[in-house]
């Protein structure tokens, strides 16, 4: 029941994202447009590239997907509606997304094409700087919570949202999820107007429709992330609780699309130097500030 | 619910999910399939086939970066298990991480120093 529920709710929620990304990028809000190009890519043809690596180029996409759902899976919607609510779900939503990584290498080195190959080896420059800035803030989350499971770090902050306890880590956070999610202005693999769409330039038809599918999962997944480690998930006065976190979640997704068509976009060699330079520096000073404030504040 | 629901339950879910992308990808074909053409197939470099072959060996140029990464990713996994228990333990826990952390750190500033973190 509650799978059937929340799987709906993310294909809401994708929905809306790409209504978002359509208003961000293009500058129109049209409730249509996601439909409608859904439906024309699954007209289109669907070609394979000459001397492709088979295996790799259709199971590229397949594991986006399967990466994006897994991590939907451990994030809570409401009290008891969740998919799984692992002891380690923090930990797995992580796992999880480090299979982004291995699906964008893949659909970049399947085709056999320049553009695609660049783009994903881009994403693995993009990933050494993110993936630090990722981990390192939700071990601040989980030293609050006294638990990985998502549930508990949900209920940790009923007193104080965690974007109060601890401000360093939710920008950092942001900013690797939309790392993960290669929105602009880090969207390297595909860098629109640069590599001739990268990673997607060698996908067409429902190839590509997946691909996309897949990117839209992943930005909610990350959203809700956001949402569940630092928003306080479902909490908040008069509404019920799913409602809570589906306006969180659709406002940060709307506030990272917003953030990004107004950025222009970052060289890989000056993201790694931000990261490791200014990103991990801050990541542990978060971790000891919140390590001395869980000592002596007992929220 | 026991953990190996938890897991079955995800393996579905994967399953599930594959099962989609089979029925999206039947879906496209009923609707048309490709016309076999010249040239079609290949890959998007204005229409010819590239120049160089593209299944090369690449220069890693962030190898300074991959390599304390590395160093890094290690140091998370013991990370996890001591947030789990950081309040229980109190101010143990924070100096022993603590020196632990700032040898690493020391490690990053060393690393900074003899120029591991620019693109080579």
């Amino acid at each position: 029941m509650s799978i059937a529920v929340i799987i709906l709710a993310l294909a809401i929620g994708c929905y809306a994202v790409a209504v978002l990304e359509g208003w961000a990028v293009h500058g129109r809000l049209s409730l249509t447009r996601p439909a409608t190009s859904a439906l024309a890519l699954l007209g289109r043809e669907q070609i394979l590239p000459r001397t492709s690596d088979r295996l790799f180029f259709e199971v590229g996409p397949v594991l986006l997907l399967v990466a994006g759902l897994l991590s939907v899976a451990v994030i809570p919607l409401a009290p008891g509606l969740i998919i799984t609510d692992l002891a380690i779900g923090a930990l797995f939503l992580n796992a999880a997304l480090a299979y982004v990584l291995v699906a964008l290498i893949m659909a970049g080195w399947g085709p056999n094409g320049a553009y695609g190959m660049v783009g994903g080896w881009r994403f693995l420059g993009q990933f050494i700087a993110y993936a630090m800035l990722i981990v390192m803030p939700i071990t601040a989350v989980a030293m609050r919570a006294e638990s990985l499971s998502t549930t508990q770090i949900v209920l940790s902050q009923a007193a104080l949202w965690n974007i109060a306890y601890q401000p360093i880590g939710f920008v950092l956070f942001v900013i690797a999820a939309m790392g993960v999610a290669w929105l602009p202005p880090i969207d390297l693999p595909t860098g629109g107007g640069d590599l001739a769409g990268g990673v997607e330039a060698e996908y067409t038809g429902a190839r590509l429709a997946v691909l996309r599918l897949a990117r839209l999962v992943i930005i909610v997944a990350l959203a809700s992330a956001t949402v569940t480690f630092y928003l306080g998930g479902w909490l908040g006065p008069w509404l019920p609780g799913w409602v809570w976190t589906a306006l969180k979640t659709l406002a940060v997704a709307a506030g990272m699309l917003a953030l990004g068509s107004r950025l222009p976009r970052l060289r890989e060699a000056k993201y790694l130097e931000l990261s490791w330079k200014l990103g991990i520096t801050l990541a542990l000073a978060n971790i000891f500030l919140v390590g001395v404030i869980a000592l002596v504040v007992p929220i | 619910m026991s953990e190996l629901t938890q897991y079955a339950i995800l393996l579905g879910l994967t399953l599930g999910t594959v099962g989609l992308v089979l029925s999206i990808y039947a879906l496209a074909r009923a609707i048309g399939r490709a016309r076999a053409e010249p040239a079609k197939d290949v890959p998007a470099t204005a229409g010819t086939l590239a120049r160089d072959p593209v299944w090369v060996r690449y220069h890693a140029k962030y190898y300074g970066y991959a390599l304390l990464f590395l160093a890094f990713d290690m140091e998370m996994a013991f990370m996890y298990p001591w947030a789990v228990v950081y309040r229980e333990k109190g101010l143990v826990a924070l100096l022993d991480m603590g020196v632990f952390l700032a040898i690493l750190f020391l490690g990053l500033l060393y690393g900074w120093s003899q120029g591991a973190l620019r693109r080579q």
